[in-house]
């Protein structure tokens, strides 16, 4: 009974952080813009079909596509931004939360028109396999996805509390007009965030490519997760999203493991839905 | 559009009376015959939507052209009873969702006045399109949804050409019997794993209700949600049930996931028998040889064409087209068009009431399916071929080899499955 | 105008004898309905619900089961469904009565998905299974027709038609005026004194019951219903984008919006859909995109400019 509480800790903390590289991209949207990206999951998707053709086509593996899908995405991101999200930042909520589910539908799409909705598996990464640790068993490539997801959230904290352009992105996170008035341009600033955001999910979307299979409509859960994280974290607290991920991995895995499989990401929501009534802006947001 | 005579006559049925619109009665041989065919060609299901269709094609172009094939049609152009007439197919997109499955049924039967209706592989979706041509009444041949319960309605205008999910399940149990007669190897427990989907949640009935009759104790009964992001939970279940025997039921997302995350963690059955998405031609490109020694319930292999040249003629003819082997679900799909086809021709009108009756007295011999069925005949109450019969396969080498019934068998069966750690 | 909106739409299965086009209509009409019922909460009031579909599927299963289990008849059900909705939307709304804008969304796509999950698993109701409605004699008691579409139309335009008086009379009524105020200011709406968890609660609850009522509609159509037919996300999302594409806050709005959304959603996959490329749905999402990006008052915002109604 130990060991099997040990292995599904192990899983949890596994899946946990997968989650957590998965939902840093949408905090800091949702931080800078008040926008949720429905086409987050999308973004993920994307992600991991650029890894995919780097290593069917160029022979790259995942791990060394990381800085090529982070930056497809970050352009891609931000080009979102320029060309459809910015002609709603002025417009009504409902605007706001209706365009980019638009676009997750155009870009899922999209994907099935160049790439077919065949399912696509990268067999040989070369972080492929399992590490067998006395009684546990530790999946290699969700290892190296969870110590990304530390790395990732690390630099990124780093990125914004220490440069001159992260911290202006956070600047305008807190006080979007007395940022303004400092003469940050918000414009810019939007743009950025949302490259940035997008690169990272990029990143996440490079890792899950390493074991879990890939096809247009992917993102759909993944994206839910990430909204659910994103909220139990606090919008915009990229150690909340952390944390949150990890506590949605547990609650899936050992609710899936100890209760009921079927009911699992009901109990996530739960979860999450519990936490919002008690606390509306999440665990470590304002 | 064409113009619509109204005429309402009640068919008899067991509780309900059934008032249809019926098409203009052929008074001159028509050139093409239309034909719907609903698949989900877009949506989650799309690869397998595609993959139908292209057995559906293949038929099609063979019915219409002249082949020296043992199929029937085959060798003439056409439907000869019909002056030659040729099939055209209507296709439709259900996406996947019932709603859609009842729209484009109504739609390809009053717009485009097809004359009968295949499809639509999803058991949900066919429930409800065939809800609709029986309205309708219209005929309706499927020869790729599994669900039993789609000939439990008392439907008179459905036929159901291939083996359902209750006669599958049974394989999986007679298999286990014979394991242990011919074989001497015993398998005491098995442990349930399905998808809660209708189709899911359908076969683990059946298995469960099999595993009475027969005598085996389910040590674990686990329906999970499909596309999952993670496993782990599952099989972290499945490992302390430790059963002898695994069985999957799971379209082909949830049986890649699975079978890497049986890898990774270590799970070790005597075996796995598993349905559906294990025999997709996707599972094999993207798994390899994780997939090995995994045993699929299938209608058709490409082995059978050892003892029936026919099946490799065919295929030929598939890779010509497609530039790709015959895989299960198309090899299904491919046999609808077959019968519908033949009992137009034998009534010699499209009139649906004398295409249904000429339907009833289908008997397809068995050298004229690509299957090891006895050959096409419907049972006069629920319209299921009592022929349809299933065999197992099991993947060697990343190839889908027939492994029972042991007589048909093309190679030898691996039992019990090497461990993980043992494997290349 | 509308009396002339009403005549050609009575007037339409007289010319229109086809069964698509009839389909397409009843589809337009069911969105438009609960578009209306998502209205009185969301453009009103200023909830903005992404998870109606659970309404939808309460309001489905519960006449179903009835019908099923305890032959009760679907007019009954239909007030069961509505009433079983409206308790779940209050059990919901008190606790997220404080919830804002994004916050509400992400809550309400999570109810939705726990009620999607559980009546996935819950054998009463057929569980993945879902229920099958018996094939009774067609008539207006049983709630079934086969032989032709043309009743279930004029019962659905007659839904629709109460529907738009009950938004029409919140709008009007006091609580029409409360619910603006709170949309526009929560706090100076607590300062003045509007019991708005109140109001919130009767909103969400009007709502609720309209949109049960076109599930039960939805059951008697199809006769067949499982958690992935009326449960799902992509039906709240349709029924949101609807009213957002019409004009959220506007009466009529939800009926343009699914007079022009549903017959693009159809038609693209009829006539693109069956290739199996995605077109169509690239279609409709860029369409989304841009009524979002450039016009996000939605038709009606834009016929009220160009002063043709009121809004």
């Amino acid at each position: 009974m130990g060991s099997d509480l040990l292995q599904q800790i192990v899983n949890s903390l596994l899946i946990g952080s997968v989650y957590a590289l998965v939902a840093i991209g949408l905090t800091l949207i949702w931080g800078v813009m008040n926008i949720v990206n429905f086409a987050h999951g999308e973004f993920l998707m994307i992600g991991m079909f650029i890894a995919f053709w780097c290593y069917t086509l160029l022979h790259i593996d995942p791990i060394f596509s990381i800085p090529i899908c982070a930056a497809v995405l970050f352009i891609l991101g931000a080009a979102c931004y320029r060309f459809i999200v910015s002609k709603v930042m002025t417009g009504p909520i409902l605007a706001q939360l209706v365009v980019t589910f638009g676009l997750s539908i155009f870009l899922a799409n999209l994907a099935v028109l160049l790439w077919t909705p065949d399912f696509r598996l990268i067999e040989k990464p070369l972080l492929n396999g399992t590490w067998t640790l006395g009684s546990v068993q530790l999946s290699i490539p969700k290892f190296a996805a969870s110590l990304g997801s530390v790395l990732v959230s690390a630099g990124i904290l780093l990125f914004l509390r220490k440069t001159k352009t992260g911290k202006a992105i956070l600047a305008v996170e807190m006080n979007r007009e007395s940022a303004l008035l400092v003469g940050i341009n918000t414009e810019r600033i939007n743009a950025l965030s949302f490259g940035v955001g997008a690169g990272l999910v990029g990143v996440a979307g490079a890792f899950l490519s390493m074991y879990y299979y890939i096809y247009p409509q992917v993102g759909g859960l993944f994206g839910l997760i990430s909204f659910c994280i994103v909220a139990l974290g606090g919008f915009g607290s990229i150690e909340g999203a952390f944390i949150a991920g990890i506590l949605v991995g547990f609650v899936q895995t050992l609710g899936g493991y100890y209760f009921d499989p079927a009911y699992k990401y009901a109990i996530v929501f739960l979860v999450y839905l519990i936490t919002v009534w008690i606390r509306p802006q999440g665990l470590l947001g304002w | 559009m064409g113009n619509v005579t109204r005429r309402t006559f009640l068919i008899g049925g067991s509780a309900f009376a059934v008032s249809a619109w019926m098409a203009p009665p052929v008074f001159a041989a028509p050139k093409t015959i239309k034909i719907g065919g609903l698949y989900p060609l877009t949506g989650n299901l799309a690869s397998t939507g595609l993959d139908c269709r292209r057995g559906v094609e293949l038929a099609v172009q063979i019915i219409n052209g002249k082949y020296d094939l043992s199929l029937p049609l085959a060798k003439t152009e056409g439907l000869p009873n019909l002056g030659g007439a040729t099939l055209e197919m209507v296709w439709a997109d259900t996406r996947g969702e019932p709603k859609n499955g009842q729209a484009e049924a109504e739609r390809v039967v009053t717009q485009d006045n097809v004359v009968g209706v295949l499809g639509a592989y999803q058991s949900a979706v066919t429930k409800t399109a065939s809800q609709a041509t029986e309205r309708l009444g219209i005929p309706y041949v499927c020869s790729d949804s599994s669900s039993p319960t789609l000939t439990e309605r008392g439907f008179k205008y459905f036929f159901r050409v291939s083996p359902h999910d209750g006669i599958f399940a049974h394989d999986q149990f007679s298999f286990l019997k014979d394991l242990e007669n011919v074989r001497k190897q015993k398998v005491q427990t098995v442990a349930l794993l399905y998808e809660n989907t209708e189709f899911g949640s359908n076969v683990g009935k059946q298995e469960q209700k099999y595993a009475q009759e027969f005598g085996y104790q389910v040590v674990a009964d686990i329906s999970y949600t499909a596309n999952a992001t993670d496993v782990t939970s599952e099989v972290g279940r499945l490992i302390k049930a430790n059963p002898d025997v695994l069985m999957h039921a799971s379209y082909i997302t949830d049986a890649i996931l699975f079978t890497k995350t049986f890898k990774e963690m270590g799970f070790n059955p005597k075996g796995m028998l598993t349905m559906a998405g294990y025999i997709e031609p996707g599972y094999l490109a993207a798994v390899k040889a994780d997939g090995n020694y995994v045993i699929v319930r299938s209608t058709f292999a490409l082995d059978l064409a050892k003892k029936k040249p026919l099946v490799a003629e065919v295929n030929k003819l598939f890779r010509q087209k497609f530039g790709m082997d015959m895989s299960e679900n198309a090899a299904r799909s491919f046999t609808a068009p077959f019968v519908l086809a033949d009992a137009i021709n034998r009534a010699r009108s499209t009139e649906p009431q004398a295409v249904v009756a000429a339907l009833r007295e289908t008997n397809i011999p068995a050298d004229q399916v690509i299957y090891p069925w006895k050959g096409i005949k419907f049972d006069p109450q629920t319209q299921q071929n009592i022929y349809a019969t299933g065999t197992l396969v099991q993947i060697q080498d990343e190839q889908y080899a027939t492994v029972w019934p042991f007589e048909s068998a093309a190679k030898d069966l691996v039992w019990p499955v090497p461990a993980w750690k043992s494997r290349k | 105008m509308f009396a002339l909106v009403l005549i050609l739409l009575l007037l339409y299965p007289l010319f229109v004898k086809g069964s698509f086009p009839l389909h397409i209509m009843i589809m337009v009409f069911l969105f438009a309905m609960m578009g209306v019922a998502w209205n009185i909460m969301g453009g009103y009031a200023g909830m903005f619900s992404f998870g109606q579909a659970a309404f939808f599927g309460i309001g489905a299963y519960t006449s179903s089961y009835l019908l099923t289990t305890y032959h009760v008849s679907p007019w009954i059900g239909l007030l069961a469904g509505g009433v079983l909705a409206s308790l779940a939307a209050a059990a919901i709304g008190i606790p997220c009565s404080n919830l804002r804008g994004h916050y509400f969304a992400i809550a309400s796509i999570a109810f939705a998905e726990i009620v999607r999950i559980h009546f996935n698993n819950w054998k009463l109701v057929g569980a993945a299974e879902g229920l099958t409605l018996p094939m009774l004699g067609q008539s207006f008691r049983n709630f079934e027709f086969h032989s032709s579409k043309v009743p279930y139309y004029y019962i659905l335009l007659g839904f629709l038609i109460l529907s738009l008086l009950v938004c029409s009379w919140v709008s009007t009524s006091r609580m029409g005026f409360y619910f603006r105020a709170i949309k526009e200011s929560h706090d100076l709406a607590k300062v003045v004194g509007i019991n708005f968890v109140r109001y919130r609660l009767a909103a969400i609850m009007i709502s609720a019951f309209l949109t049960a009522m076109a599930g039960t509609f939805y059951a008697q159509y199809i006769l067949y219903l499982d958690p992935d037919s009326v449960l799902v996300l992509p039906i709240s999302i349709q029924i949101v984008l609807v009213a957002m594409l019409g004009g959220a806050g506007s009466i009529m709005g939800p009926v343009i919006g699914a007079a022009i959304l549903l017959p693009i959603s159809e038609g693209t996959r009829v006539w693109l859909g069956y290739k199996g490329t995605g077109i169509d749905m690239i279609v409709y999402g860029t369409l989304i995109m841009l009524i979002s990006a450039y016009h996000p008052q939605g038709v009606w915002g834009l016929l009220s400019r160009i002063g043709k109604g009121k809004a």
